[in-house]
C-alpha cells in the first residue's frame, strides 16, 4: 500500500467515524498536536472530532537520508476525539484492520509512553503503539494544554505514516516506499533530507536564528496583548521551530534550554487563556440566543 | 460457604505499577472485609497489564453477628426513691425495645451506668461488597493518574470492565462511570469481543480458550522454557535482565518467545551500545556465546504466536534501523575532541542550587586525589585525576543525551577510542558502578575510587542544601550512593578514616565556615552509620546486636568495621562469650559516669592490681598488634588470657576506695581495660541468644 493510499484510507475511516477532515497546517510544526486544530480545540467545553494529515519537522532527527527509518520531516496522521469515546482502543485497532493489518498475526502492543510538550504546557497519558517492534502510532489521553486542565478530555491518535507504510509494504527502508502512482519516496525526499540535515546540523546561522527567535517572541507577546491570539500562536510555532534548529545545531545549553522552554510555555499559556475566555463568552452568547 | 470473583479490566497499565496495585487491592479487600466481620479463606490473585483478578474460594455468606453494648442512663437517675424506673430509664427501654431484665450495670469512673447488650445480625456479604468495592477502587493510589471521562475520577488508566460475581451472581456496582457486568475480555488481538462469565471455573476456562494465560508463574515458566530452547539450539545464553523479564511477564497475556538475526556488521559497534539499544529501545535481549561474545541474534517476547515469522522479521527490520541510529551517534560523537567537551560542562547544570558539572568535576578530582593518597595508590594519582576531570564529558555527547543509561560507559568508550591511558578510561567507564550494595563485585580499583569520589560529592551536595531523606523519600539516590561507597570499600579492602574523607567532601560546600562544614560532616556521618547498619544487617545478614556493638566504636573505618563484625560473629559463637559479655558490662558499670583519669603505676598498691598491670602492659602490645593485622579472634583470646587476673583483681581490690587518689587511679586502670576490649567491639551490647 502506498503512502497516499494510507492517507486516503485513514481519511475515509475517520470520516466514517464522525471526524471532520481538515488540511494540515501551513506553518512548520514539530507534531500534529501543535496545530490550531488540536491545540485550541482540545480546550474548552465544545465536542470536537477532527482528522488530518500533517507533515512534521524534527530537525534533530535528520540523518542525511542515510537512516532507513528516521527523517527530519515526516508525515503524521492526527485524530482528535473530544470527549474521549469509550471504545477508543477498539476504534484504533479497527482502523489498522481497515488499512489491511492482520491484527491476529502481528504483535500489536500498547507500551507506556506519556506524552508531554514542555513548550506548549501540555501533557497526556498514554502509549506508543508497537507493531512487531515498530512504533506505528502514539495514543494519548490529553490532560492539560496551555497549562489548563482539560474537561472534557480528548483522545489523540497520531499515526506515523512512513512507519505504517514501511510495515504494510514490508520495506526495509522508507526510501523504498511508493508515495503513489509510481512516484517514489526516495525521488521526492532524498535530496530534501540531505540538504536539510546539512542545514540543521552544520550550516544553520546560529546568530541569525537567535535574532529571529527573539523577534518572533516579541511579536507573539505583542499580539497576545492585542487579543490576537490566533496569529500570536503562529509566532509561538515559529519560535518552536527556530529553537529546534538551534538545538539540532547544539547551540543550546541545558540552562538556556529551560529559559527557551519557559518563554514558549508562558506564551502558549497566555494564548490558551485568551482562547478559553473568548470561547466561553461565545458559548454563553449562544446559550442566551436559544 | 460462598465464593467471590472480582476482575478489574483496564487499558494497559505500566508494568512498574502492577505489583503495587495488586498488593493494595488484596490488602484493602482483606482489611475492609475484616472490619465488616466477614470471614474468608485464602485469596487467589492474578494480574497482567490489562486485568487484576481476585478470587475468594471460601467466604462467608453473611458477616458475623455482632454484640453491641448500648449505654443507658446513670443508675442514680434511673430509679426514683421507691426503686421505680424513672422517665429516663423508661425511654431508654422503649427506644431499644428491651425489658428491665435485660439491663446490666457498668461501673465507670463517672459512676454506675445501665447498659444493654444488643445482638446485631450480620449483613449479607454481597451487600457489604457492593459498598466496599467502589471505596477500595477510589482509595487506590498510583504514581501518576489521569482523567478520561465525565466521572472525573483520577485513576491509573481508563477502566474497561468490572466483573464482580458473588456465588455466581452479579454484584451491581458503579465506578468511574462504569457499571459492573458479568463479562470479561479475552486476548486483545486474538479474541472476539467480551465473553459472559457464569462462574470462576468458567472464567478460567474462557480466558484460557481466549488466549489469556492468567497466572504470572505460568507465563514466566513458558517464557523461560522457550528461551531455554533457543539457548540450546544456538549453544548460547541469554543474559536476562530482571526488569525485562517482568516486562515480558506482565505485558503479554499470551507470551511467545521469538528469535531473530541481524547483520554481523553491526557487531563492530561496542557491545555495551548494542545491548543498551536492544534492551532499552526495543525490549529485545542480547544473546552471547559460551565465551561471552555477543552473537548477531536477539530474543524477544511477542503477545501472539508467530507461526508466519511476521513478528520475527518485523523486529529484525526494526533493530537494523535502531543500530543505524546507534552508529550515527557513535560516529558523530567521535568526530568531536572528547577531552575538549569538558569546556561545555559549564553549561550543564548539576542541580539548580548546586552549580554545574564543570565545578563538580573539579571537586571529584580533589576527592579522588585524597582517596588515592589515603589508600596508598599513588601510582593512580595522575590517571585518576584525568579521569575525574573528564568523567562527566559524555553528558554532552549525542549518545548520552539520547540514552542517559549509558553515561560513564560512553565516556570510557570514547576515551578508549582515543588511546587514552587504560587506567583513566576504565575508571570513567565504571564510575557509576556499583549501583547500590547488592550488585556484582567491582573489578577496577580506579573506577571504584572515582565512583566513591563522585558519590560522596553527591551526598555532601544534597545534604548541604538541607535535603531530607527518609525510608520512603530519597529523590537523589543518596542512600544508594552511600551503599555503593560501602561496597567499593569492602570489594577493594580499602582502609582509611571515614571522618577525614567526609570532612574533605564537606569542605567543598562549607567554604570557610567551620560551623557549616561540621554540620554537613555530621549529616554525612549519620548517613553512613545508618547505611552501614542497613548493609551489615540486611545484605550481609550479620546479627543485629553484633552490628550495634560494632557501630558504637569511635574508630570510623568501614573496612575494619566489616572485618571486626565478621570476627565478632565467630566470637559470639564460642563458649567464652558469656564471660566476655559479663566482664565488659562490669568494666562499663564501674567506670560509668567517671571522667577519664590517668593511671600511675606507682600509685597501685595491692598485689593483685600490680600483677594485673604487668600482665596488661604485656598483653596490650600483643593485642594491638593482632588488631592491626585484623586478627580480632586472636586479640580476643589474648584478652581472655587476662581474665583470671582481672577476676582476682575485682575479688581482692576495692575499686571504689575511700582514698580519692587510690580510687581515681583504679578507675583509670579499669578504663584502660575497657578501651582495649572495646577496640574489638562493645561486648556489653551483645544479647544472649
Amino acid at each position: 500500500m502506498s503512502l497516499q493510499d494510507i492517507i486516503l484510507k485513514l481519511q475515509e475511516y475517520w470520516a466514517n467515524n464522525g471526524c471532520y477532515i481538515a488540511s494540515g497546517y501551513d506553518n512548520e510544526v514539530g507534531a500534529g498536536t501543535m496545530t490550531p486544530d488540536t491545540f485550541f480545540r482540545v480546550l474548552g467545553k465544545k465536542p470536537w472530532k477532527v482528522a488530518y494529515w500533517q507533515p512534521s519537522r524534527r530537525p534533530d532527527d535528520g540523518r542525511y537520508a542515510q537512516n532507513p527509518n528516521r527523517v527530519q520531516k515526516h508525515n503524521q496522521f492526527q485524530v482528535i476525539m473530544k470527549p474521549v469515546p469509550p471504545d477508543g482502543q477498539y476504534l484504533y485497532l479497527k482502523s489498522l484492520q481497515y488499512l489491511g493489518v492482520d491484527i491476529h498475526n502481528h504483535d500489536i502492543k500498547f507500551d507506556e509512553d506519556n506524552w508531554a510538550s514542555p513548550s506548549l504546557g501540555a501533557w497526556g497519558v498514554g502509549w506508543q503503539v508497537m507493531c512487531d517492534g515498530l512504533e506505528i502510532s502514539q495514543f494519548t489521553y490529553f490532560q492539560q494544554a496551555g497549562g489548563i486542565e482539560l474537561n472534557p478530555n480528548s483522545m489523540e491518535i497520531t499515526y506515523g505514516i512512513e512507519r505504517l507504510a514501511a510495515f504494510l509494504d514490508v520495506k526495509n527502508s522508507i526510501y523504498d516506499l511508493e508515495w503513489g502512482n509510481h512516484v517514489t519516496y526516495a525521488h521526492l525526499r532524498t535530496e530534501e533530507e540531505r540538504q536539510f540535515s546539512i542545514y540543521n546540523f552544520e550550516y544553520a546561522d546560529i546568530k541569525l536564528l537567535r535574532n529571529l527567535y527573539s523577534m518572533y517572541q516579541k511579536e507573539a507577546t505583542r499580539l497576545v496583548a492585542a487579543d490576537l491570539y490566533l496569529p500570536a500562536f503562529d509566532y509561538v510555532l515559529k519560535c518552536s521551530h527556530t529553537f529546534n534548529i538551534l538545538d539540532a545545531r547544539k547551540a543550546v545549553s541545558v540552562a538556556e534550554r529551560n529559559v527557551f522552554m519557559a518563554t514558549m510555555r508562558n506564551l502558549a499559556g497566555a494564548i490558551a487563556q485568551k482562547y478559553v475566555e473568548a470561547t466561553d463568552n461565545e458559548t454563553r452568547n449562544e446559550a442566551n440566543h436559544e | 460457604m460462598s465464593d467471590f470473583l472480582f476482575e478489574l479490566g483496564i487499558q494497559e497499565v505500566p508494568v512498574s505499577e502492577i505489583k503495587p496495585i495488586m498488593g493494595q487491592l488484596k490488602n484493602m479487600f482483606q482489611l475492609k472485609l475484616q472490619e465488616n466481620l466477614v470471614e474468608f479463606g485464602e485469596i487467589e490473585t492474578a494480574a497482567t497489564n490489562k486485568r487484576f483478578m481476585l478470587y475468594f474460594s471460601k467466604i462467608n455468606e453473611r458477616a458475623n453477628d455482632k454484640e453491641e453494648q448500648v449505654k443507658g442512663p446513670a443508675k442514680r437517675i434511673a430509679y426514683d426513691e421507691n426503686g421505680k424506673p424513672t422517665i429516663a430509664l423508661q425511654k431508654f427501654l422503649e427506644s431499644n425495645k428491651v425489658e428491665l431484665s435485660d439491663l446490666k450495670e457498668l461501673d465507670t469512673p463517672k459512676g454506675t451506668y445501665l447498659v444493654v447488650e444488643k445482638k446485631i445480625e450480620g449483613r449479607p456479604t454481597n451487600m457489604i461488597l457492593k459498598e466496599i468495592i467502589p471505596t477500595i477502587l477510589k482509595e487506590l493510589t498510583f504514581s501518576k493518574t489521569m482523567v478520561w471521562n465525565a466521572s472525573r475520577v483520577n485513576f491509573i488508566r481508563p477502566v474497561k470492565n468490572l466483573l464482580a460475581l458473588f456465588d455466581n451472581r452479579l454484584i451491581s456496582i458503579e465506578f468511574a462511570g462504569h457499571h459492573s457486568t458479568s463479562f470479561t475480555y479475552g486476548h486483545i488481538l486474538l479474541s472476539d469481543g467480551p465473553v459472559e462469565v457464569k462462574s470462576y471455573r468458567e472464567y478460567c476456562e474462557l480466558l484460557s480458550k481466549n488466549f489469556v494465560i492468567l497466572r504470572e508463574d505460568e507465563r514466566k515458566e513458558k517464557i523461560l522454557s522457550e528461551i531455554k530452547d533457543i539457548e540450546d539450539e544456538y549453544k548460547a545464553h541469554v543474559r536476562m535482565d530482571s526488569h525485562m523479564l517482568e516486562d515480558y511477564i506482565y505485558n503479554n497475556e499470551y507470551p511467545v518467545v521469538f528469535c531473530g538475526e541481524f547483520d554481523k556488521k553491526y557487531l563492530e559497534l561496542p557491545q555495551e551500545i548494542i545491548s543498551a539499544f536492544m534492551i532499552n529501545e526495543k525490549k529485545l535481549m542480547p544473546v552471547f556465546d559460551k565465551s561471552n561474545k555477543l552473537l548477531n541474534i536477539f530474543v524477544g517476547v511477542s503477545n501472539i504466536p508467530d507461526e508466519n515469522h511476521y513478528v520475527e522479521t518485523g523486529n529484525e527490520r526494526v533493530i537494523r534501523a535502531t543500530f543505524e541510529d546507534a552508529k550515527f551517534f557513535w560516529d558523530n560523537d567521535r568526530k568531536d575532541d572528547f577531552l575538549a567537551l569538558r569546556g561545555d560542562l559549564v553549561n550543564v547544570t548539576f542541580h539548580k542550587d548546586l552549580g554545574n558539572f564543570h565545578e563538580k568535576s573539579e571537586r571529584i578530582a580533589s576527592l579522588v586525589e585524597f582517596l588515592v593518597k589515603e589508600t596508598n595508590n599513588f601510582l593512580l594519582l595522575e590517571p585518576l585525576r584525568d579521569a575525574a576531570y573528564h568523567c562527566k564529558n559524555d553528558l554532552v555527547t549525542r549518545m548520552v543525551r539520547e540514552f542517559p543509561s549509558l553515561q560513564g560507559i560512553m565516556g570510557g568508550l570514547y576515551m578508549k577510542e582515543m588511546d587514552i591511558n587504560p587506567v583513566t578510561w576504565k575508571a570513567v567507564y565504571g564510575h557509576y558502578e556499583p549501583k547500590g550494595f547488592g550488585t556484582a563485585a567491582m573489578e577496577d580499583i580506579g573506577a571504584g575510587l572515582l565512583s566513591m569520589a563522585d558519590k560522596i560529592d553527591n551526598a555532601a551536595a544534597f545534604l548541604s542544601k538541607g535535603m531530607k531523606i527518609s525510608s520512603s523519600k530519597d529523590p537523589y539516590g543518596i542512600r544508594r550512593d552511600a551503599n555503593g561507597i560501602i561496597k567499593v570499600i569492602i570489594d577493594f579492602k580499602l582502609e582509611f578514616n571515614m571522618n577525614n574523607f567526609i570532612r574533605h567532601a564537606a569542605l567543598k560546600f562549607g567554604g570557610d565556615n567551620e560551623e557549616i562544614i561540621n554540620d554537613i560532616s555530621q549529616k554525612l556521618k549519620e548517613l553512613f552509620l545508618s547505611r552501614i547498619e542497613n548493609v551489615f544487617k540486611d545484605f550481609l545478614k550479620i546479627r543485629y546486636d553484633v552490628v550495634n556493638s560494632i557501630l558504637s566504636s569511635d574508630d570510623f573505618n568501614i573496612y575494619k568495621m566489616y572485618m571486626r563484625a565478621n570476627d565478632v560473629l565467630k566470637i559470639v559463637k564460642t563458649p567464652s562469650i558469656e564471660g566476655l559479655v559479663a566482664l565488659h558490662r562490669r568494666l562499663k558499670n564501674i567506670t560509668k559516669g567517671s571522667p577519664i583519669y590517668n593511671v600511675t603505676e606507682d600509685a597501685l598498691v595491692e598485689k593483685e592490681e600490680k600483677l594485673l598491670f604487668d600482665v596488661f602492659k604485656e598483653s596490650k602490645a600483643r593485642i594491638e598488634t593482632s588488631l592491626l593485622e585484623h586478627k580480632y579472634l586472636d586479640g580476643c583470646s589474648q584478652f581472655l588470657e587476662m581474665k583470671p587476673f582481672i577476676d582476682s583483681f575485682f575479688d581482692k581490690v576495692m575499686v571504689n576506695a575511700e582514698d580519692r587518689k587510690l580510687r581515681e587511679n583504679r578507675i583509670a586502670f579499669v578504663q584502660r581495660l575497657d578501651q582495649l576490649l572495646s577496640k574489638i567491639t562493645d561486648f556489653s551490647l551483645i544479647v544472649e541468644q
